[in-house]
């Protein structure tokens, strides 16, 4: 059971950094970067296989590729702005990591232009002149 | 009625995707800015029949424009790849500015050897001179700064045989009859001598034909060198009239006889 894995990683560090925290706080910064880390790795091997899948049944039904590629631009530009926003946060640098949150909300926006350049002109072929 | 099953099919796999992709995203911030992605890729699924008809390949451009933003630097990797591809694009261009230089040197090349035929037939009335010129880049003296300017890297001009025949068509040239040297042999085409086929005879008669054959060709090789004066003055009157009419030096210009070496100045 890796949830339990998970949790016990998560309580583990957590009990530690408290002790840390008054010694050492840059120690206990760099350990909860570290169980960050951890939980995250043991994750990502997951989000490969629900991932693996996705594209397996996307290719299988004749779906476009174009479609999945994006959405998993988007699931990968959440994640790694998530985590490091994260890390930030947890160094006590709220404005650093409400910028980095900022940055992957735009580039998930880059995303969408030319879904959207596609679309308007569509429309705008549709409109008469 | 088989496009509409396609697209139904497209159309509830891309939702059921963005349905479960959402449930992937890991905080509540990025979820609005993920789900107005999806669902523009949702919404792109629905007009699809409607942009194939108006716009052609829907999925093709949608493709074009992604593989051009990866290009550009992509979203996931940045700077990297864009630098690269800064580099590729500038190569890309020099190759192609390389590429219209050739041409348009060979073009040139052309034009300033057409003119070059045309003084040498007007000035010294050898027609039918063949005038090869090689264009190259040079750097423009003086002016570091500046790019370079084509100049004339070499001449060669190869001058016809001068037969008796040629000399008797154009009277005003120099070369007029004179007789050929060992350095312009005129061609003679001995006429095809009878064959005789006999089957099962003597090798010598066929032997006898060989050296007869060999025989009436010797005498026009060994023919006295009279013309070659006449030959040096016409070289000598085309390099003059190519030093004076297009400014340049002895050494890249090639005056040849044809069907004789090279004489190089």
């Amino acid at each position: 059971m890796e949830i339990i894995q998970v949790v016990g990683i998560g309580l583990l560090s957590t009990v530690l950094i408290l002790v840390l925290k008054e010694q050492k706080p840059m120690f206990a910064f760099l350990l909860t970067t570290a169980a960050g880390i951890l939980i995250f790795l043991f994750l990502i091997g997951k989000i490969g296989t629900i991932l693996g899948t996705l594209e397996r049944v996307a290719e299988s039904s004749g779906m476009e590729m174009i479609y999945i590629k994006t959405v998993f631009k988007i699931i990968g530009i959440s994640y790694i702005a998530e985590f490091g926003a994260q890390i930030v946060r947890d160094a006590g640098q709220e404005s650093i990591a409400s910028k980095i949150e900022l940055a992957g909300k735009v580039l998930i926006m880059v995303l969408a232009v030319p879904i959207i350049s596609i679309i308007i002109e569509t429309v705008m072929k549709l409109l008469p002149t | 009625m088989n496009w509409l099953g396609d697209w139904l099919r497209e159309l509830i796999l891309v939702v059921l995707l963005a349905a479960f992709v959402e449930m992937l995203l890991p905080s509540k911030s990025m979820e609005r800015y993920a789900r107005l992605v999806l669902s523009l890729l949702v919404l792109l699924t629905l007009l699809s029949p409607i942009v194939s008809m108006l716009k052609g390949d829907a999925t093709g451009a949608l493709s074009l424009a992604m593989d051009q933003q990866e290009q550009d630097g992509g979203v996931l990797t940045g700077a990297g790849k864009g630098a690269g591809s800064l580099e590729k694009i500038l190569a890309d261009g020099r190759m192609l500015a390389a590429g219209v230089q050739e041409q348009s040197l060979k073009f040139a090349a052309e034009e300033v050897a057409g003119q070059m035929r045309d003084q040498i037939a007007g000035s010294t009335g050898l027609q039918g001179a063949k005038v090869t010129v090689k264009l190259g880049m040079a750097s423009a003296s003086g002016s570091p700064g500046d790019g370079a300017v084509p100049v004339i890297s070499s001449v060669t001009v190869a001058l016809p045989a001068a037969s008796p025949a040629a000399g008797a068509g154009s009277g005003s040239s120099p070369a007029a009859g004179t007789a050929a040297g060992p350095a312009s042999e005129p061609i003679v085409i001995t006429p095809v001598e009878p064959v005789q086929v006999s089957l099962g005879a003597d090798q010598e008669e066929d032997a006898a034909a060989a050296t007869a054959a060999s025989s009436s060709e010797t005498p026009d090789s060994s023919r006295p060198a009279a013309g070659k004066g006449a030959d040096q003055e016409d070289v000598e009157s085309v390099i003059r009239l190519l030093e004076q009419n297009w400014n340049l030096s002895r050494e890249v210009i090639q005056v040849q006889r044809s069907g004789a070496g090279a004489e190089k100045l």
